[in-house]
């Protein structure tokens, strides 16, 4: 008896899970759509963006046009900079950070040599275009470095001593200097691909996850369709349930296209940890999302109702997850909403287990996290759903 | 095209939204509430880096080299640990983004004037923060240089030791932070973010606008009505660009009065910059609409088109120069670079149309080509 039930439940989930695919691979602009997201977007992200100086556009504005300013000016170099011309006048300089032609002035002032020989501090000014904080920085360092290894190195020849290779001929007269040697873990050769490959791929699942369920239940109400559902002997769980399940199957099938046609053979991202692991965490994390996109549907009327709600949440998940933004940089307000985003459990944990090797030990929390996340949902939905039809 | 045929249309369709009150409300929410949270929250300042420090050598110059890390406002000292094999695993588990390795021989090798090497491991997973902190750590690490140096050969030569670290800094770099002399992540963020918010909402607003007709067979009144293709688009997205408008100076209003960014441009120039981008950014919603047949593929669409550039190809986390030739070619192919260079020049640069006003001429050029597209897309006599 208790057998028969079962088959009958089952066989209904199946039939509704068909019916869910069906529906998907009978539009084939979407198809095409999550095709592409799949594969060129992430490849597109991957192959394209970098967070390194590159290339930043430098001026000199050399006024004291001596042996010792052109030496200081050489050595600006690429990759971090490239010389985009010399200027003759201040006012060319601001005409070129105002309209974006340079990121930074060189400002070389007169005199700078006759100081330097008479071992006077000599200065030299930089402009640089902070509209872009980060990369404003990041110049700034580059060339206080470039400056102090210069100056040091004409203090080295003034008193007859090279300093730890900087200086002189070669010649590493010790000294008492710290050499600072950084060692970038997981990704030594800092690699934005890696980056910004698994990053994308994390974002199409989430665009996806929320979307496609949100999408498929609004559509049943739209249409009306819905009271045909609930009319049939299907429990508002065998509705929502199959709905889940298929779009898990797409996207876990994006995924593996995304990893696996992508990241993995053009990019080489390394697959450090267990890949049974990253699925298992994806599954979970795209049914948390898509009774997300469920509660979304039971919250709206209609797809313009619903495709704002999901902006509304998908958004702040997006660029307050973590990945942009330091967490110990945010405000605590703000922190606490990235700790109920389970995006946030996401994306620590596929970093862990692509990048970094870790296994289920290490990362329990973030699964903890996206679990509890999870339960609540389903919770809500059900008795969303309940009340609202039922 | 008639002008009372278009305002018709427009009509209808305002009618349509305020009658949907839901949609209605959130049509002005979202922006606003996207603009509160990224304002707030997305900060790019990499400070607090969560710092522990393994000190082999425990004698004061290690201590006093690690004072220099951990009192940095920069970085967030978590302890001191006894191995490297403790702190691998708070690496692997994200406790930690840093950790410096000061050798055993440190303090006797710097005393007798002999040159050391101390390690520092920095967590790359995100490429941007390492960077940062990797600056951090160079710039800490050479102030400190300065002072040992100097007080090395000042004990040596019998010079003082502050003559000894001028004459070592013998250049000076003076930087001057221009646009944002405080570097100050929120200013350069405020302007931006009006720009992405202007590309995340109203194409959602528009993307329905067709597509829902065509789902619900309303569109076939459409096609044996008088209306001209033409007339049918612009009144479409007539009440959006102007929902959006109305968000545009909330926005607005929001990176000036509560983000505190400077305004020095234009504001004239601004306004119409804005309203020609928010008729790009509608119409790109709309162009969707019109080519996709169902809602579902529509909003799918839309955000590809829209979310995913928001975030990479749009200059607002990661400057345009450094994208590679094909994210540049999108990066210039949708609106949002071109008028985040006018909400730059406007609000930081105090710039008006004599610099900006390329940037203008292809927004204007961008609406002209997606009301073009969405025309020859949009057909009255559909094939099936």
């Amino acid at each position: 008896m208790n057998s028969l039930f079962d088959r009958i439940w089952w066989s209904r989930l199946q039939a509704m899970t068909w019916k869910e695919l069906l529906q998907l691979m009978r539009d084939p602009v979407l198809l095409v759509f999550v095709l592409y997201a799949f594969s060129a977007d992430i490849y597109n992200a991957a192959s394209g963006v970098s967070f390194q100086l590159n290339n930043a556009a430098l001026v000199l504005f050399d006024l004291d046009r001596s042996a010792a300013s052109r030496e200081l000016a050489g050595r600006f170099m690429s990759p971090e900079f490239r010389w985009a011309g010399a200027i003759t006048h201040a006012s060319q300089g601001q005409q070129l950070l105002d309209d974006g032609k340079a990121m930074a002035v060189l400002d070389i002032p007169p005199g700078f040599s006759d100081k330097l020989a008479r071992g006077d501090t000599a200065s030299v000014q930089m402009q640089i275009d902070a509209s872009n904080s980060v990369q404003g920085f990041l110049a700034a360092v580059d060339a206080s470095q470039i400056v102090a290894r210069y100056g040091l190195e004409q203090t080295a020849q003034r008193y007859g001593v090279g300093i730890g290779g900087v200086g002189g001929a070669g010649g590493a007269v010790d000294a008492p200097l710290i050499n600072n040697q950084t060692r970038v873990w997981f990704n030594p050769n800092q690699n934005d691909a890696w980056f910004m490959g698994i990053s994308e791929l994390l974002n199409v699942i989430t665009l996806f996850s929320l979307l496609l369920p949100a999408a498929a239940m609004v559509r049943e109400k739209e249409r009306g369709t819905i009271e045909q559902l609930l009319v049939s002997p299907l429990s508002p769980l065998q509705i929502m349930i199959p709905k889940i399940v298929a779009m898990v199957a797409v996207i876990l099938g994006g995924t593996a296209l995304g990893l696996f046609g992508i990241l993995v053979p053009v990019f080489a991202v390394p697959v450090a940890g267990s890949l049974l692991l990253f699925f298992a965490l994806t599954t979970l994390y795209v049914s948390t999302l898509a009774g997300i996109g469920i509660l979304i549907a039971t919250m709206t009327r209609n797809m313009a109702q619903a495709g704002m709600m999901v902006i509304l949440i998908i958004a702040p998940m997006m660029f307050l997850s973590g990945a942009w933004t330091p967490p110990e940089a945010m405000p605590t307000i703000m922190r606490l909403g990235m700790y109920v985003s389970p995006l946030y459990y996401y994306i620590n944990a596929s970093y862990g287990i692509l990048m970094k090797g870790a296994g289920f030990s290490v990362l329990w929390p973030m699964f903890s996290g996206i679990l509890l996340i999870a339960v609540m949902v389903s919770l809500t939905t059900i008795a969303c759903f309940k009340k609202q039809f039922a | 095209m008639n002008l009372r045929r278009i305002s018709v249309v427009a009509y209808k369709e305002w009618r349509e939204i305020v009658r949907d009150r839901l949609f209605f409300v959130l049509a002005f929410v979202v922006p606003s509430l996207l603009m509160l949270l990224f304002g707030y929250g997305l900060s790019l300042d990499v400070e607090n880096i969560p710092l522990a420090i393994v000190d082999y050598d425990q004698s004061v110059s290690s201590r006093d080299y690690a004072h220099h890390f951990s009192d940095s406002r920069y970085f967030s000292f978590q302890g001191y640990a006894q191995r490297e094999q403790d702190v691998e695993k708070l690496l692997v588990d994200n406790s930690l983004r840093a950790v410096i390795i000061i050798p055993p021989d440190f303090g006797t090798r710097l005393k007798s004037g002999q040159a050391t090497t101390v390690q520092t491991w920095i967590d790359g997973t995100f490429p941007f923060r390492a960077l940062t902190a990797k600056g951090y750590v160079t710039a800490i690490n050479a102030a400190m240089n300065l002072d040992n140096l100097s007080a090395h050969f000042s004990a040596l030569t019998g010079i003082g030791q502050e003559t000894l670290r001028n004459s070592m800094q013998s250049v000076k770099l003076e930087t001057r932070y221009l646009y944002n002399q405080e570097v100050k992540s929120i200013w350069s963020i405020a302007p931006k973010l009006i720009m992405v918010i202007l590309m995340l909402s109203p194409p959602f607003l528009t993307a329905l606008g067709v597509v829902r007709e065509k789902e619900s067979g309303a569109i076939y009144n459409v096609y044996s009505s008088t209306l001209s293709r033409g007339e049918y688009l612009i009144g479409k997205l007539l009440p959006y660009v102007g929902i959006s408008i109305v968000n545009a100076c909330a926005l607005t209003a929001f990176a000036l009065l509560l983000f505190g960014a400077p305004f020095k441009g234009d504001p004239l120039f601004f306004l119409l910059s804005t309203i020609l981008y928010v008729i790009c950014t509608t119409g790109i919603g709309l162009l969707v609409s019109v080519m996709v047949n169902t809602q579902v593929a529509a909003m799918v669409g839309t955000a590809i088109v829209t979310v995913v550039p928001a975030v990479l190809y749009s200059g607002m986390i990661i400057p345009i120069p450094s994208l590679s030739a094909i994210a540049s070619v999108i990066a210039h192919a949708l609106p949002g670079m071109y008028y985040a260079e006018i909400a730059m020049g406007s609000f930081l640069k105090g710039v008006g149309i004599a610099a900006l006003w390329q940037d203008m001429l292809i927004l204007a050029l961008y609406a002209i080509a997606l009301f073009t597209a969405g025309f020859l897309g949009f057909s009255k006599r559909p094939k099936n």
